[in-house]
């Protein structure tokens, strides 16, 4: 499964929607994230992918699609190291 | 100090409470937890600054001992900080730290007269949510005037997704069964309008899903009718639902002041008006049941989650605590369990 697939996983089990809907455009508002949703995401991705998403990274997301590169380029990185 | 599950094999209900959240706080919560804890089926976990604790607890003339234990947490929530901060910012504050006891199986309830937004997050967090289940709801009996019906949510959760109410249906009927004695409750949804297509976008959706639902859902219901007993259930989102819990409350003082105002001229009976209002009408307020336990449970949590009201005093905590044991006792989430286990197994909605 790719860290997107991942992500996306995460996201749908935490807001209860169906994860078909959410695609890379889809901003945290259409898909009824509340903050505490989002806290949760990124808590859960973190423990999924042993990183941390600092908070003033995480304001910067305007859609699913911004997380999705932000966990990437970490996981990444993460490899290399 | 933190004792080990084997505490539970004396008998006696663990209940960990947040020292550090209330108005009062912590010299009433300690005071409160020290009067419930003369009780001989208690033991109280006071969750806080231990330093703080144990000077409030010597001031009482008493120590941290076999009913009373101190667990450390260096932080705690403040009203005007963001709840969701206990996840990310303060994980170690007090409320959380109490929480995590309740999932670790260090103690049976919660209880917090602090923030409460704080209390639900950690609660959703850390102890977790039933299958099925999004967020907590909160339930209250509607009391006097219909003494069988609940209303929920009355203010947990204020923007609500429909599948929502089909959690709050099923945590209202097992409220009407366990604490009512309703074998089988009647569910409603409130709306502008007894027909299906009234109300807003969420209430459309939920009606077709609680129809569906296998629950004994029997439509829409309008304010008119909250207090006709139709229902025994009425689900409606934590906006409308503290709404129409406050309006509720402050009823029987309008009607009081009202009536007295139209009897001026009339002092004897203005007199008479005010022994009644005194005496048969100031339980005019709903949830009185919760008033009376000093506060309300957060249902649909996998654990007994209690919030206090930020006011509480001594004996409001003491209340509170007991009547968290009293959940414990009840069973009050196996029932929850129970039941979303017969819907979800129905596979509907």
């Amino acid at each position: 499964m790719t860290v997107e697939e991942q992500v996306r996983e995460i996201v749908a089990r935490i807001t209860r929607v169906d994860k078909g809907i959410i695609t890379r455009q889809s901003t945290f508002k259409e898909i009824k994230a509340d903050s505490l949703d989002i806290v949760q995401a990124l808590v859960a991705v973190e423990e999924t992918f042993g990183i941390e998403i600092p908070d003033e990274e995480a304001q910067k997301f305007q859609n699913f699609g911004d997380f999705v590169s932000y966990v990437e380029n970490q996981v990444a990185r993460k490899g290399k190291a | 100090m933190i004792a080990d599950k084997k505490t539970a094999k004396n008998g006696r209900i663990r209940v960990a409470v947040d020292a550090m959240g209330g108005d009062y706080a912590p010299e009433e919560i300690v005071k409160g937890a020290l009067l419930a804890a003369r009780k001989d089926d208690l033991e109280v976990f006071l969750v806080g600054a231990t330093d703080v604790l144990n000077q409030k607890l010597a001031e009482n003339g008493s120590t941290n001992g076999s009913r009373i234990h101190l667990v450390a947490a260096g932080e705690s929530i403040d009203e005007n900080e963001s709840p969701v901060d206990v996840i990310r910012r303060k994980p170690n504050c007090s409320v959380a730290v109490a929480a995590r006891m309740v999932k670790s199986g260090e103690a049976d309830a919660l209880l917090s007269a602090g923030s409460s937004g704080a209390a639900a997050i950690s609660a959703i967090q850390y102890i977790g949510m039933l299958d099925g289940v999004y967020r907590p709801a909160i339930v209250g009996s509607l009391g006097s005037f219909a003494p069988n019906t609940v209303m929920v949510d009355l203010g947990a959760n204020v923007d609500c997704k429909p599948h929502q109410f089909v959690a709050f249906a099923i945590a209202g009927s097992v409220y009407a069964k366990r604490f009512l004695n309703i074998a089988d409750p009647k569910i409603a949804l409130l709306s502008t309008g007894n027909e299906e297509r009234k109300g807003s976008e969420a209430v459309h959706e939920a009606y077709s899903m609680l129809k569906n639902s296998g629950l004994n859902f029997i439509g829409n219901i309008e304010g008119g009718d909250i207090l006709s007993g139709k229902a025994n259930v009425i689900v409606c989102d934590g906006f409308v639902g503290n709404v129409v819990l406050k309006f509720y409350e402050s009823i029987g003082g309008h009607a009081q002041s009202w009536t007295e105002q139209k009897l001026k001229k009339y002092p004897p009976l203005r007199a008479l008006v005010r022994l009644m209002f005194r005496e048969l009408f100031p339980a005019t307020k709903i949830s009185r049941g919760a008033e009376k336990n000093g506060g309300g449970l957060l249902w649909g949590v996998d654990g007994v989650v209690k919030i206090a009201h930020g006011a509480s005093r001594a004996p409001q905590i003491a209340s509170a605590i007991e009547s968290a044991k009293e959940s414990v006792k009840a069973g009050v989430v196996e029932s929850m369990k129970s039941e979303l286990a017969k819907f979800n197994q129905g596979g509907k909605s």
